[in-house]
């Protein structure tokens, strides 16, 4: 299809259309991402984790032994699997949680839809999806061309769409539309400007404005410094402040420890011992209860063949130093089970909600990404480089669509306790250091 | 668990603030109302000025039904001919269609048939269509009885209202029953590959929905 047969502001039009419908897009493939994530967590919490489990009778969900005679479980007319009596939702025709959640995800994505669709469209399955990307694709070019008017900003677009030029129809316009343009106005702004939306960071902060967006890199924003690569290291707000193993000299010792005990915790995650119960042991450290939230945000730069992993910030963190009420956290993150990828943000000091902005770069080709999971966990750095860990995200880097075209955005990760399995606090390079140095 | 479901509710910024988003697309010949009905749903406002729709254009509409927050994508296109490639093009992602004729206007009723015969072709098979005869404010003007309508609406297998931009009447009406059904079509989708499940809490639960008040134009 093409548009050729348009007048150039005709086409200009319809194009404004499809730009304002892949942002619409973007932010709901966002969501649809992030919905099928959890599932997929919640899917990997009934793996068995150890082979001889798989003679026992235990509940496929949560891993409770099941009895013979009294609690049971009952088998889940969804998967079949045997289910205790805590893992059902519903009452009657009850679900394991993981099929109840599958069907959820499915109405939630609208993926029952596509399913539909692609009973009577097999081939191009996502046809619908392409054409507006296409076309935009084609004109992207043509329509910033000068002798082109240039696509008026937000405000004006308004009243240009309100088709009708009343200020009464452009403010319920506005009004109608406030999910899309107001959340994406420095969006839209940069897409007209140039097409590349992704070097526009956006960044949520719900705990303080109230769940506006606020764009973190508005000098960016000019059209000289279109260069990916090159803006995410020139944003005074995203500085790389990332040096790979910057203080290996202090922890190099125990980085080959620490590397077995994570690749042991890969191989028999199901024993959940949090760290706070080792600290407590060896006495140097304040328990610590997990709490808050990570925000991160990723994409594959394929110019650079590089994922990019971009730390925002932190909240809601439990005091890493309970007693004086201290918290300096830092974000240590690994491509898991490639252990020798560590790479960490700097130290905050005294928050609890730390703001990094800090890009890391994992130089890894897109196809090895299959199988991996970027592991992300909170530390506060105390006083005689005692460590406490503050929580940890695992998130599969499979199934994850890392366009470069789109958006980087961020999400919100709720902190996991540690899921490890070692007992022997040597293991942990980090408490290990601290014992050295006391 | 509670992680899994705490992320849900935590990033409750206003775009993502839904359940689900449905496609919605608004089809007919030109001038019979397509875009007044589209800005009397979302925003509640109309003009009588007559400006014919480029191509396609959309608007977006979050309501609450069925204990569901829904996102609604309305894609208004253009009736002329010249537009035709590119409004087609959209029927493939729509799950429900509104397909419009104007109660002043013959040929528009008379083109109902070859719209219905768009949609077959272009779009998925179970799409859930409802046809509107607008304008019924002008019952002066009238040559399309409103049994003609029903009649034609039986015919084709849709749900029908008559309704009225200008008047507001039916508009609402009109898009929330679309909503149904496709909640209806979502619900039969979901429980024919999964024969256990008729009620618990997930789908929409829609038997207790009244039926529509078919053709209580108030003109």
């Amino acid at each position: 299809m093409d548009l050729s047969y348009l007048q150039v502001l005709e086409r200009e039009k319809v194009l404004e259309v499809l730009r304002r419908d892949k942002q619409l897009r973007t932010v709901e493939e966002d969501r649809i991402r992030r919905m099928k994530c959890e599932l997929q967590d919640l899917r990997r919490r009934g793996a068995k984790n150890f082979a001889r489990q798989y003679g026992e009778r235990t509940c496929a969900r949560c891993q409770r032994p099941l009895g013979k005679f009294w609690n049971s479980g009952a088998v889940c007319c969804g998967c079949s699997h045997r289910i205790c009596r805590r893992c059902r939702v519903g009452a009657e025709n009850w679900k394991c949680t993981v099929c109840h959640a599958y069907r959820e995800v499915k109405i939630m994505s609208g993926e029952w839809f596509l399913e539909e669709k692609a009973k009577k469209f097999p081939l191009a399955k996502d046809k619908y999806e392409t054409v507006g990307d296409m076309l935009l694709k084609i004109y992207s070019g043509l329509s910033h061309i000068s002798v082109v008017p240039p696509t008026p900003p937000p405000n004006k677009d308004y009243q240009f769409m309100g088709r009708f030029g009343e200020l009464k129809n452009s403010k319920s316009f506005t009004k109608s539309m406030e999910d899309v343009m107001v959340s994406f106005k420095c969006q839209i702004r940069e897409s007209n400007s140039h097409n590349d939306v992704r070097v526009d960071f956006l960044q949520v902060d719900n705990s303080r404005n109230g769940g506006f967006f606020k764009s973190s890199n508005q000098k960016s924003l000019s059209d000289t410094n279109i260069n990916k690569s090159s803006i995410l290291f020139k944003v005074p707000s995203l500085p790389n402040l990332f040096k790979k193993s910057k203080d290996s000299d202090m922890e190099g010792s125990s980085t080959g420890a620490e590397d077995e005990a994570s690749i042991s915790s890969e191989h028999s995650g199901g024993q959940r011992s949090s760290i706070s119960s080792i600290s407590a042991d060896c006495g140097h450290f304040d328990s610590v209860s997990v709490t808050g939230e990570l925000e991160l945000a990723m994409v594959y730069n394929s110019n650079a063949l590089c994922l990019e992993v971009t730390v925002g910030a932190c909240r809601n963190l439990t005091h890493g130093d309970g007693k004086r009420k201290k918290c300096n956290p830092y974000v240590k993150l690994y491509v898991l089970p490639d252990k020798s990828s560590k790479l960490k943000t700097s130290v905050k000091r005294n928050t609890t909600d730390p703001i990094y902005n800090e890009v890391v770069k994992y130089d890894i080709e897109r196809h090895l990404l299959f199988g991996k999971r970027l592991q992300a966990s909170v530390w506060h750095s105390g006083t005689l480089k005692r460590r406490v860990f503050l929580g940890e995200v695992l998130i599969p880097l499979d199934g994850w669509r890392y366009e470069d075209k789109s958006p980087q955005r961020f999400h919100w990760y709720p902190l996991c306790p540690k899921v490890r399995a070692e007992n022997t606090f040597g293991k942990e390079p980090e408490l290990m250091f601290g014992l050295l140095k006391v | 668990m509670a992680s899994a479901t705490a992320t849900y509710g935590q990033k409750e910024s206003s775009d993502q603030n839904f359940d689900y988003m449905f496609k919605i697309l608004i089809i007919g010949n030109s001038s019979v109302g397509k875009t007044s009905f589209l800005f009397r749903y979302a925003d509640d406002s109309f003009t009588p000025a007559f400006v014919s729709t480029v191509g396609i254009d959309f608007k977006v509409k979050t309501i609450y039904r069925n204990d569901k927050r829904i996102k609604l994508q309305i894609w208004d296109t253009a009736g002329q001919e010249r537009y035709r490639t590119i409004t087609t093009a959209y029927y493939r992602g729509a799950m429900g269609f509104i397909l419009m004729y104007d109660i002043t206007n013959e040929d528009s009723f008379n083109a109902v048939q070859d719209w219905s015969t768009q949609i077959k072709t272009y779009s998925w098979d179970n799409a859930q269509v409802l046809l509107v005869g607008n304008k019924c404010d002008m019952e002066d003007e009238r040559v399309v009885s409103a049994d003609r309508g029903r009649q034609l609406s039986e015919h084709l297998g849709f749900e029908f209202f008559e309704a009225s931009a200008k008047d507001n009447i039916n508009v609402k009406q009109t898009f929330e029953r679309l909503v149904d059904i496709i909640c209806e079509k979502m619900s039969e989708s979901l429980d024919a590959g999964d024969p256990a499940v008729t009620g618990a809490k997930q789908g929409p639960q829609l038997t207790e929905q009244p039926a529509p008040p078919h053709q209580d134009c108030a003109c």
